[in-house]
Parts: structure tokens; sequence; C-alpha cells
């Protein structure tokens, strides 16, 4: 209702306002263990009952300037699964932005959007180019993490300044990710392009056996932040490093839903580097930990988890392999919530042209899940393998 | 022409001859331009293209270029062109035919500006008063990047493939310098030369250090907004 309004209001006082519309179909070959997103403990989006023709996303992006340094941030996305919302935002905010000024350049967001981690989930909507499913890094940050605060960042431009690197400051306060820490511990990393909207859930509402979790709540009434360093030598390297401390009160308890605040730390880095004869390599690392204390019965997850992707671009076709491993270490007594595995995926993508874009993707995961044999009453280890082909046509003046 | 009071049969034919060779020369014959030519190497001795060359008047008769009216367009989130170089007091148009919005600026001290680029709407051009470099950025796409030469040398141009550029100029002293916008030279790179009518001086001007990368093609401009 709100963007109807703007949009209304930017052609009367004739402001620029970009948009983009995509529709992304896949035909998808699956024999994974019954989905995370549909209440099991697979690693896969799609699992073995869901092989065939599926919507990826269905995507609307906007951004509206109102007047020359702020503008209006809008992306909401349909999955194609059964949320709560048929359509949800991922990211709604603000951005400010003014001219650059003695080789220094600040940006200030407020509402809510991905913070600075990813050096995969490069493309517009927070999509990586490189292949369809994230990284298990980038999925768990995608799936549970999200700035609903504010962020600064502060950059010092030395490549316009007869230097050779670029140095950045980001800092951000933020709410509404006490539930950050849930996923993590009851399911484990997995491998998936499924971001968690604003209002919505992991997990479709009616799945079973797992209930879908809610992450992006407030319980204890205190803000987490996070604070980032990054340098760039030219646009060839990028070095990337976060702590991240959602400083959730694990004491704190919401009353309706009996659901307790994740305290949630982590610090994770990353270096990208690319070559002028076309080749990525990207490799992000992450370690830290989640805890509650129900009762206080102190219950704590350590979490660590990378990956390692080299990606050669010829004309425009791309060809992307990667390796991921990862685990949580159990925080219970009994073993339980502990994971642990590893992923080879491999992915060829082709642009013909601004609109359309192929990709072919194969996706193995080799996963051991205790909650699979204490909770399902499954065989703890899986080998999960997923094929996907993609189809999306992009729409609009962002999309070029 | 007088004849003198005691002009004789041999005299009053030389002077004749003296105006009539005078006044030829002057109507038909020209002052014979110099050429001054250029070749510019990269630190690996292979010729660079695209080098930005400047002959400067130390004493001569030349005179600063005229003021242009130069045209840069944004087009596809990027410059086009991504260098000018254009006399002191000229002025640079942006159109924008781009299909998105754009606000260019620059913090060089040559020429700070800020300039916001709506589809559809034109914006008076922008006028270069100072010598120098001007870096010009995107406000909304980061990635973007020009440059406009703002120079006060009368002659002046870019190498070709072959890394060569020349001109005429008239006979005089000048000093050649070259630029380059990835050239990471310490010192300027330079060279005097006097020259006479009808001279060729061929200079080859060699930099000591390689360029910085040049930026990677094939980067989505919609990309790394994160």
């Amino acid at each position: 209702m709100l963007w109807l309004v703007l949009v209304g209001l930017s052609a009367s006082t004739a402001q620029a306002a970009d948009w983009e519309l995509d529709l992304d179909a896949r035909l998808v070959s699956s024999d994974g263990r019954q989905s995370f997103t549909d209440g099991g403990l697979g690693t896969l989006r799609y699992d073995q009952g869901q092989s065939g023709v599926r919507l990826g996303r269905a995507r609307f992006a906007l951004s509206q300037s109102l007047g020359e340094v702020w503008s209006l941030r809008l992306d909401a996305s349909s999955w194609g699964d059964r949320d709560r919302n048929p359509i949800d935002l991922t990211e709604a905010y603000l951005l400010f932005r003014p001219y650059p000024r003695a080789g220094y350049r600040f940006r200030l967001k407020a509402g809510a959007f991905h913070s600075p981690i990813s050096l995969e989930n490069r493309a517009a909507g927070w999509e990586s180019p490189y292949t369809l499913s994230y990284s298990a890094i980038n999925t768990w940050l995608g799936e549970e993490l999200r700035t609903l605060g504010v962020e600064g960042q502060l950059d010092w431009l030395g490549t316009r300044t007869g230097h050779r690197f670029d140095v950045g400051l980001t800092g951000g306060v933020f709410g509404w990710n006490d539930g950050a820490g849930t996923v993590i511990a009851n399911r484990g990393f997995a491998l998936d392009d499924r971001q968690t909207t604003l209002l919505g859930r992991v997990g479709a509402t009616d799945s079973g056996p797992l209930a879908p979790i809610e992450v992006f709540r407030e319980i204890d009434g205190r803000p987490g932040y996070y604070a980032g360093l990054e340098a760039k030598y030219f646009d060839r390297l990028v070095v990337r490093f976060m702590h991240y401390d959602n400083r959730g009160d694990p004491d704190a308890l919401d009353n309706p839903s009996a659901e307790f605040a994740w305290e949630t730390r982590f610090n994770a880095a990353g270096v990208r580097a690319e070559s002028g004869s076309g080749w990525t390599a990207i490799v992000q690392w992450l370690e830290g930990e989640t805890y509650i204390e129900p009762g206080g019965e102190d219950l704590e997850w350590p979490f660590d988890a990378r990956f390692a992707l080299l990606s050669k671009q010829m004309g425009n076709q791309r060809l992307s392999i990667r390796y991921d491993s990862f685990r949580v270490r159990s925080g219970s007594p009994d073993g339980s919530d502990a994971e642990e595995g590893h992923a080879w995926t491999a992915a060829y993508v082709y642009e013909p042209d601004a609109h359309w874009r192929f990709t072919l993707e194969w996706l193995r995961v080799d996963s051991d899940v205790t909650n699979r044999a204490l909770e399902l009453g499954e065989a703890r280890f899986a080998r999960e393998t997923q094929l996907q082909l993609a189809v999306r046509y992009a729409l609009g003046s962002l999309a070029r | 022409m007088r004849p003198s009071a005691r002009s004789g049969l041999l005299e009053f034919p030389a002077y004749a001859l003296a105006a009539v060779l005078c006044s030829s020369l002057l109507s038909a014959v020209p002052v014979r331009a110099a050429t001054i030519a250029v070749t510019v190497q990269a630190a690996d001795g292979q010729p660079l293209p695209g080098a930005v060359v400047s002959v400067h008047t130390l004493a001569s008769a030349a005179r600063s270029g005229v003021p242009v009216q130069a045209v840069m367009d944004q087009v596809n989130r990027a410059f086009q062109p991504d260098l000018l170089v254009v006399p002191v007091g000229s002025t640079v148009e942006f159109p924008n035919s781009d299909s998105v919005s754009h606000q260019i600026y620059s913090f060089s001290p040559a020429k700070r500006f800020q300039l916001p680029l709506y589809r559809g709407k034109p914006y008076p051009p922008v006028r270069f008063d100072q010598v120098g470099v001007v870096t010009l950025g995107c406000n909304i796409h980061d990635s973007m990047l020009a440059y406009v030469v703002v120079t006060d040398a009368p002659y002046f141009g870019r190498t070709d493939a072959t890394g060569s550029w020349s001109s005429e100029v008239p006979k005089g002293t000048y000093k050649v310098t070259v630029w380059h916008p990835r050239m990471q030279e310490i010192a300027e790179v330079e060279r005097e030369l006097s020259i006479g009518e009808g001279d060729r001086a061929s200079l080859t001007l060699h930099l000591d250090k390689p360029l910085q990368p040049a930026s990677i093609e094939g980067a989505h401009h919609s990309w790394d907004a994160y």
C-alpha cells in the first residue's frame, strides 16, 4: 500500500523510480530427504517428492528516489511454497546517500536489509550470479539473519584519489533478530536459495513433523550490533571481516509463544579475487555460537562453516564449482542437534541478453544430522542430490 | 621604389627584382610548419594506445586551444566516452541516455560539482575552468568512472593503436607531457624540445612502472549493492 502511494507521488513530482520484475521457473530432479521447507530435516530446498516444474522465485523490486540523496528500496518475492504470505518483502529500507566528498563516501540504511557479509550474493535480490543454491554460510545468513535497524558505512575511496586501495567500515544496530540461532540449533546448515521474508517463517505453514520457525522477532528488548571492515585492491581483490552479536538475553522468554531469545554471536571473514581474464575465486569462513538458558540450564551450540568457489566467465557463459563444509556441535546432553556435512555444487549459467538467464545446477550434500534419528526415526546420514534447470526472465529499468 | 639620384642601369632592376621576390614569397609560399611525432611505450615496451599527449608552449607563437562543447553520455551504467580531453573553458554536456537515473559528481580540486541526471530531463552543460584532471563518479552506481582532462596546451590528443600521435606546430620551444589514467609514475613523464621551421621531431616517451589493473569487463552493473 505504501509503495503505491509513493509511486503515485513520484509520478506527480517526476522523481525517478526504477523497478524490476523477475520470474524464475525451475525444472527440478531431487532425491533429497523431506525438505526443511516441508517440516523435515533434509538439507536441500526440494526433496524427492518435489521433483518437477516449480516456481523458483517471482520477484518485484523498486528503487524510488525521495529527493536527491534519499531513496526507498523495496524487494518482494513469492517463493512457490506455502509460507504465511504468498508474497512478502525480503528487504524494505530507506537509503541515505550523500555525494562523496574529499575522497570519502558515507551511506546510511534504515529498515530491513541484508548486512554486507556475503561475497557470493552479489546480484540483485541478494542472488548469487555463480550458482542457484547459496553456500551453507550464506544460506543460513539468508534464512536467519536480516538487519532490522540502522547501518552506517564509511568508505575511503583511495582508488579515486591516486591510491591502490579502498577501505570501508560498517556498523549496524538492530532488533527483531532474537530468533537467529533457532534454525542452526534445531536443523543445522542447509544449501538453498530460499531467503526468509520479513513476515515469513522457515518452513511452510502446515509442514510437519517439524514446525515452521519464526526468526524475525524481538523478545528481550535488547538491540544487537555488528561491525565490519572491508578492503579492496581496485576491483580485483576484496577482503571482508564482520563480527555479529545479536545480544540476545538467553533468559528472556516470550510469553505468548514460549519462545526463548537466542544469544547468537559469530565472526565471519571472506576473500574474493577476480582476474582480468574472467576467473573468480571466493573463500568464506564463519564461526560462532548460539545459546539459550531454558530454566537456568545453559545450552550452547557452537557452529562453523566454510566454502571455496571457483568460477570462469567465458563471454556470456559461466561455469562454477564450489565445495562447502559445515558443522554444528551439540549443546544438548543427549547429543541431539548436532550436524556435520559437506557439499559439492557445480553450475553452468548462460545469459544471452539482459533479460534471460538459464542456469543448470548440480548439488550433492553429504550430511550427518543426529536429529534425523532422534526425532524422525530416519537414518542419520544422508547423501542428497539435486539437479535444477532454471529459466529466469527479467524486465524493468533495473534489469537494463 | 624610387630610383636613387644616381640610379644606374644595374641598381634599378635589383630593387625591382627584390620587391617582386618579397611580394611573391609573402603571398604564395607559407612558412613551413614543424611536426612533433610522439610514441608512448608502456613499461613492458609495448605501444600504449589511449595515452593523452599534451604539447605546452614554452616559447612559440602557438596559443591555447579554443574552448569546445563536448559530450559525455551515460549508457548501460557507464560513461561514454570514459575520457575526454578538452581545452580550459570548455563545457561538457551529460545527456544520460541510460534507462536509469545517474548522479554525476567529482571531488577533484580542478572541478568539484554534483549533477543529478533524471531520465528525460535535460541539464545545462558543466563548464571546466581550471586546468587539471577531473575524476568523475556516479553517486548511485559505485563502479562508474570517467575522466575529463582540462588542458591549456595548444596541441593535444590521444595515442592511437600503435601508441603514436603527431601534430604540426609552429617553430618554437615546447614541453611534451604524457598522462594515462592508470599510470603509476612517480614523476611527470615529459620532454622539452626546440623545433625549427620545417623540422620533424620524433620522441619516444617510456613509462617506467606498469599500469594499474584495468577495470574488469563483464562485471554486471547491477551487482554489488551488498
